[in-house]
């Protein structure tokens, strides 16, 4: 039987990047699985969650839970942030509520995010993609650090033809964003990007994959404004090549 | 408002110097903490017992103070209690009184920075000064240490050159071992002279009512051994419940805050000196500092107070980075007395959330700190509490987020439209309205330049808005596959499969006798391995090659059988030191006395202290010559620590090494105030 899965698509990606989303639905269908929407989606409320305003973040969460809880199978999200903000922050967001924490559980048990649910749940490294030239990849902190995922968007990099995979020096170092962090905080967020960019440079790639769409908007925000020729993407647009 | 916090920020980044200093602290620390975990064969096994020993310890605090506190007064040691920072000044205010006291030496404690110690102390008319190298620097500048554990990282070999010329009139100069030096020599004199020892506590040892004191320099060392009496100055929460946690928690913190597997002196603190003992204060005082501890321990911040004041946070986190430890300000423009992630926890749970609350928004929740935390304390989780305005002493429900306006306003509005699809279908259908208007304005530039008060547009161009989101693009091709149905719940995710095994060293054969020499090898002492008939000869050939002819010795009984007659015979002049002769012994350059014991693990030896066993012998004099039975080098700390003879000493320590600093600009320097040099001669069993 075919499996389907829930796709969150992320505030990001669904406002900002609708052609990776487009992107993270091909590779799925390339990886064999059936892609459902579920249409009441819209952010999992990590933006209030991590500038501390618990109520806002609680009714976007629930609003999250309400939209997946009727609809079966994994949810896949891809964006490591919004992935680990459901698998580990939710609980705390919902500690002891007996009504919305058992639900926020729920969905956490069967939240995967897109390079994890990919090589770990579907045991697929190659998506037979394509990409000519130099690429590095950065590992983003809530992915990395909050649900331990690394290796898996290295293997699938890995298997990619013609790509010339190079390390990042310090890819586990944050970018500099942090969600509201980069608005509160643009001085040190500017000193953390440029500490990234530097990287960037140092390691020859032209192209740096992540797979977090906040980490990409603020690599390339940086990118960009200095006029610097590299550019940053997500992993599905990479593995979406033929 | 938090515009000083602002200020400094802005300070920090275009401090050249003060970014190179903290990069090469970054990188360095970072390096030689992994190197030093890579040891252990279950790193994460270990951090989660640390993790539930401190959590153990916090959520019972009172029954482990309780017991803690029995024990030290049965140790002959005074405990005294200081519910705020002006309790626990006027304590030592009192017991400097009771002395006449007119210098105070002190080693490194926080405790003191937290209550600020040193001015109150000076605002009575007492001399106080500090004798960690980095401590003593930052003093002489007048400023607080920016960091916890190396107070002068912020400074260059430079800047200390130029302070040492101008407060102790050195030729200036740019040699640190010279610097370090000039530093040994003033010290000393200090450590001599006062009146007062004051030092900070690694642990308390619940079961023993053991005091546990870690330094690098010996200046710890110096500060509880010779002045007459030790004030000992403790946060409550600094305790452990056994020996064998002692164990652990001393495996960990040097690791992670210098990568050395153990700090050169641990000292093992039980009583203060008894009848017959040759050496150790007359007494000593435990001042037991709660200052907030308690309202912490009922708060959703309790965890906290598990922190073991490594300062791995510190190092390895980004933000602390880019600003430096001084950059940590509170609303006033104080200087808060615990810098980076656990400072931006600690200070608004103990110091209050309105002053200190805004440095908890100085995170980017990369969670580099909790990977780095050997306690394995889940930083970003605090640091978002605190962001939600909670408060010690405080139900959580009351608290009142310290987000910025403009941003709770933003979020309050952006939480409305997420918190209904159709209004949130319209928010990004009027933000994919004004990208297309923008993109015609901008000449169909996909980027947006936004102003620099929005704070993105500082240093970032942001993507415009989509025209048609991926929701709408997605349902013109693609029909949602979902069928509603009951919710489900699937069988559990992959998680990380997390060993039980405790982790502590890598299977390997026992060191043994091999592996504490190339230990001590590495840490810069020599090892010696000798025929107990050749013990004489082995010490009067290191004696005779640096023209030494004196030597401060334990006596005879603790010593292989006729050797002090042969040393005497061969023309040494031995003399047994004790406080009384401190000020002549002091200057004899060599120290011989046993060990109780080595450590294979680590290249440490343990020293008890009690009648005929000095313990200055093994601190004052450049030299250390220490005899250790081949039959007495132990694997690990651990089965050290469960001797029961280290729980009987009036004092014992654990020597990993000679005295060493990294203080000025992170380079090595041998010989602080402890011996430089440390010849191990070990015994080959008869």
């Amino acid at each position: 039987m075919i499996e389907t899965v829930q796709l969150f698509i992320t505030c990001i990606i669904d406002t900002l990047y609708p052609e990776t989303g487009e992107a993270v639905v091909r590779v799925l269908h390339k990886a064999g699985v059936e892609v459902s929407f579920p249409p009441g989606q819209t952010c999992c409320g990590q933006p209030a969650f991590n500038a501390g305003l618990r109520q806002q973040a609680r009714k976007m969460a629930i609003q999250t839970i309400r939209a997946f809880e009727t609809y079966p199978g994994p949810v896949v999200v891809p964006s490591g942030s919004c992935a680990s903000m459901i698998r580990h922050s939710y609980s705390e967001l919902f500690a002891g509520d007996p009504i919305w924490l058992p639900r926020a559980v729920a969905l956490a048990e069967r939240t995967y995010e897109f390079s994890e649910y990919l090589v770990d749940v579907l045991g697929i490294t190659d998506l037979e993609a394509r990409f000519d030239g130099g690429i590095t990849y950065h590992s983003s902190c809530h992915l990395l650090r909050g649900l331990g995922v690394d290796r898996q968007p290295r293997a699938l990099l890995a298997a990619v033809r013609k790509a010339e995979f190079v390390e990042l020096p310090e890819t586990g170092d944050c970018c500099g964003f942090g969600g509201v962090f980069s608005i509160e905080h643009p001085e040190i967020s500017a000193a953390m990007l440029d500490r990234k960019i530097a990287n960037l440079e140092a390691s020859g790639a032209s192209i740096v994959v992540a797979c977090d769409a906040g980490c990409v908007t603020n690599i390339n925000g940086g990118l960009h404004r200095k006029h610097k020729p590299q550019r940053a993407v997500h992993i599905a647009e990479i593995l979406d090549k033929p | 408002m938090a515009n000083i916090f602002r200020s400094r920020i802005r300070s920090s980044l275009a401090d050249k110097n003060l970014q190179s200093a903290l990069d090469a602290n970054a990188e360095r620390r970072i390096r030689v903490r992994k190197e030093a975990f890579a040891t252990f064969s279950n790193p994460q096994a270990l951090r989660e017992r640390a993790h539930a020993v401190r959590a153990d310890v916090v959520e019972h605090l009172g029954y482990y103070l309780e017991q803690f506190i029995t024990h030290v007064q049965e140790n002959g040691m005074v405990v005294h209690h200081a519910v705020d920072a002006d309790q626990a000044i006027k304590l030592v205010q009192a017991i400097a009184l009771q002395h006449g006291a007119k210098l105070i030496a002190k080693s490194k404690t926080m405790v003191s920075e937290e209550i600020g110690l040193n001015h109150a102390l000076e605002k009575g008319g007492l001399e106080v000064i500090e004798t960690d190298l980095g401590e003593y620097i930052v003093q002489l500048r007048g400023e607080p240490p920016s960091h916890i554990i190396t107070p002068a990282v912020h400074l260059r070999r430079q800047d200390v050159g130029r302070l040492f010329q101008e407060k102790l009139g050195l030729p200036y100069t740019e040699d640190i071992s010279i610097m370090t030096n000039a530093a040994r020599r003033t010290l000393r004199q200090v450590f001599l002279n006062a009146d007062i020892g004051i030092s900070g506590v690694n642990f308390g040892v619940a079961e023993t009512g053991t005091v546990c004191v870690v330094t690098n320099e010996g200046n710890g060392r110096m500060v509880t051994t010779v002045p007459p009496v030790h004030i000992a100055l403790m946060g409550i929460e600094r305790l452990v419940p056994t020996m064998d946690d002692l164990s652990l928690m001393l495996t960990l913190l040097p690791r992670s805050a210098t990568g050395q597997k153990l700090s050169v002196y641990t000292s093992l603190l039980n009583s203060p000196r008894r009848s017959g003992d040759p050496d150790g204060p007359q007494e000593r005082h435990i001042i037991l500092v709660d200052n907030g501890r308690r309202d912490v321990q009922t708060s959703g911040l309790s965890e906290i107070l598990y922190c073991i004041r490594c300062g791995a946070c510190l190092n390895a986190c980004p933000v602390f980075r880019e600003i430096g430890g001084h950059a940590y300000v509170n609303l006033s423009g104080k200087i808060s007395p615990y810098p980076g992630p656990i400072g931006s926890v600690v200070s608004p749970a103990l110091f209050g959330q309105l002053e200190y609350g805004h440095l908890a928004r100085a995170s980017s929740l990369c969670g580099a700190c909790r990977e780095a935390c050997p306690i394995d304390i889940d930083l970003p989780k605090l640091l978002l509490r605190v962001r939600t305005g909670i408060q010690s002493g405080q139900a959580g429900s009351n608290s009142k987020p310290n987000a910025p306006r403009a941003l709770s306003i933003g979020l309050k509005i952006f939480s409305l439209a997420a918190s209904s699809p159709w209004r949130f279908v319209i928010a990004q259908r009027l933000a994919g309205l004004f990208g297309s208007l923008a993109t015609i304005f901008s000449k169909k530039d996909p980027w947006l330049r936004l102003p620099d008060f929005s704070g993105w547009g500082y240093s970032k161009d942001f993507p415009r808005p989509a025209a048609r989101t991926f929701r709408e693009r997605y349902r013109k091709h693609d029909q949602p596959v979902a069928r509603p149905t009951e919710q489900t719940s699937l069988p559990g995710m992959a998680q990380a499969v997390r060993s039980a095994d405790k982790g502590t060293a890598r299977d390997q054969a026992p060191k043994g006798i091999v592996g504490f020499a190339s230990e001590l090898k590495a840490l810069g002492g020599n090892f010696i391995s000798c025929e107990p008939d050749k013990v004489s000869q082995c010490i009067l050939e290191i004696l005779r090659t640096r023209k030494i002819n004196q030597l401060m010795a334990w006596e005879a009984s603790f010593l292989p059988a006729g050797l002090i007659e042969q040393l005497t015979a061969a023309g040494i002049l031995i003399c047994h030191p004790t406080t009384e002769t401190i000020e002549t012994t002091c200057q004899v350059r060599a120290g011989l006395t046993g060990a109780s014991g080595g450590i294979a693990d680590t290249g440490s030896l343990l020293l008890l202290g009690g009648p005929g066993r000095p313990l200055t012998a093994s601190l004052l004099p450049e030299l250390h010559i220490a005899l250790l039975w081949e039959k007495d080098v132990f694997e690990n700390l651990s089965q050290i620590l469960q001797r029961e003879d280290v729980k009987q000493a009036p004092a014992a320590v654990l020597i990993t090494g000679p005295s060493r600093t990294a203080d000025i600009e992170m380079a090595l320097t041998i010989g602080v105030h402890g011996p430089g040099e440390l010849q191990v001669i070990c015994i080959k069993n008869g």
